[in-house]
């Protein structure tokens, strides 16, 4: 804490962010029965039919398609849950009660291993884009 | 002078902040306008021009026409969520806003940052936010039921899938150098060495890494408007439209001030002029939005500079380039941490 808010209890930090949060819920409706207001209406055919560079659309958009970066989502799984147990490491590993070399190195070797994952991926060819 | 007990009560705090929010689309409407002269002049175009002096107030007349414009759904739309895309868009982009400083008030020596509130984990709490972005444009990418939208927000996917590995790691190696997750703190550890002279490698890591958050060109493969129509807001119009667009640019302004914060010093300026940050009361927070300004237009001018690549070039170079160098950079940044004993 850098003395911008009252630091008394913890929940003071997020008042505020609760605070934006309803008022983002509630902005865009608001917004939108503004435009209700002011704007014009028409009945016109075939308003809203969807957009489909002006020919009929063909079928339905929600179809099965292939994924071509699955593989890459499986790895990217594994890679941003490793950057999240970097973040509290970075903050603890100079703190009071942690020896700092044994931090580092618990650190290292665990990188290292992720390491060896990846470029086992690489190698195996999971790293490309399937056609 | 002291400074009186309410200004710390975070409800009072929120109160203020709500003025932030007009601010904040101030400098969307600026930035949108300075966006458009700026690719004039590079074009050779002029640009706006009739409305107000320079085509200033060309966003004010844009926006009372998107108010005034019909507010259309498709019949295929799924009604619910398109309705609620916008709020899950500008909903991340405010959440992102609680948290940023904007830079600091130095009164009798001591440095007030200006922030609506402030949290031991202002960083992580932002990546998280934002996050919520890429969900909010899915949303408005499904609803609408249309084949250009879905293959945006696919491609936007694949992207994230890319970025947000080596923009997550550069985030731990600077505060790894800190040793807080504390924005301000951040800041001020930067006095008076920036990051980007410390951990060069991670600030072009990081900068190409925010530039695909932002989904600015050359990495907007989402909207790609060339191939995919508009791609996620093809079926958008009117003032649902304008509310993407905004969120689009406020996050813009927040992204350029994350890379000031993290890695250009923040208020600070470098080493030879620290000492002048006691005599302005106001003067870091100018130093703050000149600085995000010159971001700002190193992006735009980024834009017309470089041509937008492939989604599968975009995936390549975040997997084979830029992850390995921002785990170099950790390195780099674990001895850097030994051996400043900050």
């Amino acid at each position: 804490m850098s003395g911008i808010i009252d630091s008394s209890s913890i929940i003071n930090s997020y008042i505020p962010v609760a605070v934006f949060l309803v008022v983002s819920l509630l902005m865009p409706p608001v917004t939108m029965l503004l435009v209700k207001l002011l704007s014009p209406r028409s009945k016109a055919a075939g308003k809203h039919s969807t957009y489909e560079c002006g020919s009929e659309p063909l079928g339905d958009a929600r179809i099965q398609f292939n994924v071509e970066y699955y593989l890459y989502a499986i790895a990217f799984v594994l890679f941003d849950i490793e950057v999240l147990f970097l973040y509290p490491w970075a903050v603890v590993y100079k703190g009071a009660g942690v020896d700092t070399m044994v931090a580092v190195v618990e650190m290292l070797i665990f990188i290292f291993v992720l390491l060896f994952g990846y470029v086992f991926l690489w190698k195996k060819g999971a790293l490309k884009w399937l056609n | 002078m002291d400074v009186p007990d309410i200004l710390f009560n975070p409800w009072f705090r929120s109160i203020c902040g709500l003025g932030l929010i007009g601010a904040i689309f101030m400098g969307a409407m600026l930035t949108v306008w300075f966006e458009r002269k700026l690719s004039g002049d590079i074009q050779s175009r002029i640009g706006p021009k009739y409305v107000g002096p320079f085509g200033i107030f060309q966003l004010v007349a844009d926006a009372i026409k998107l108010l005034t414009k019909e507010d259309l759904i498709p019949a295929k739309a799924d009604k619910l969520l398109f309705v609620s895309a916008p709020i899950a868009l500008m909903g991340s982009v405010f959440l992102m806003l609680v948290a940023i400083p904007f830079g600091a008030i130095v009164l009798n020596g001591t440095e007030y940052p200006i922030a609506i509130t402030d949290m031991d984990i202002s960083i992580l709490y932002i990546e998280a936010v934002s996050s919520i972005a890429i969900l909010g444009s899915f949303m408005y990418a499904y609803s609408s039921n249309n084949k250009y939208s879905l293959l945006g927000a696919f491609r936007n996917f694949a992207r994230m899938i890319g970025y947000e590995v080596p923009l997550g790691i550069t985030i731990v190696s600077v505060a790894i150098m800190v040793g807080s997750l504390n924005l301000v703190e951040i800041a001020q550890a930067q006095n008076p060495i920036w990051f980007i002279f410390l951990q060069p490698i991670g600030f072009i890591v990081f900068f190409v890494a925010m530039m695909a958050d932002m989904g600015r060109l050359p990495f907007d493969q989402n909207e790609s408007e060339e191939e995919l129509v508009a791609g996620w807001i093809t079926e958008y119009s009117g003032m649902r439209f304008g509310l993407g667009f905004f969120a689009e640019y406020i996050h813009l302004i927040l992204g350029s001030m994350l890379v000031v914060l993290l890695f250009l010093g923040g208020w600070n300026l470098p080493l030879f002029l620290t000492d002048i940050t006691v005599l302005g009361v106001i003067l870091p927070t100018v130093y703050f939005l000149l600085k995000v300004v010159l971001v700002i237009l190193t992006i735009i001018m980024l834009r017309w500079a470089v041509p937008r690549f492939g989604i599968d070039q975009v995936v390549d170079m975040s997997w084979k380039k830029l992850l390995p160098l921002s785990l170099l950079n950790l390195g780099w940044a674990i001895v850097l941490g030994l051996y400043m004993g900050v």
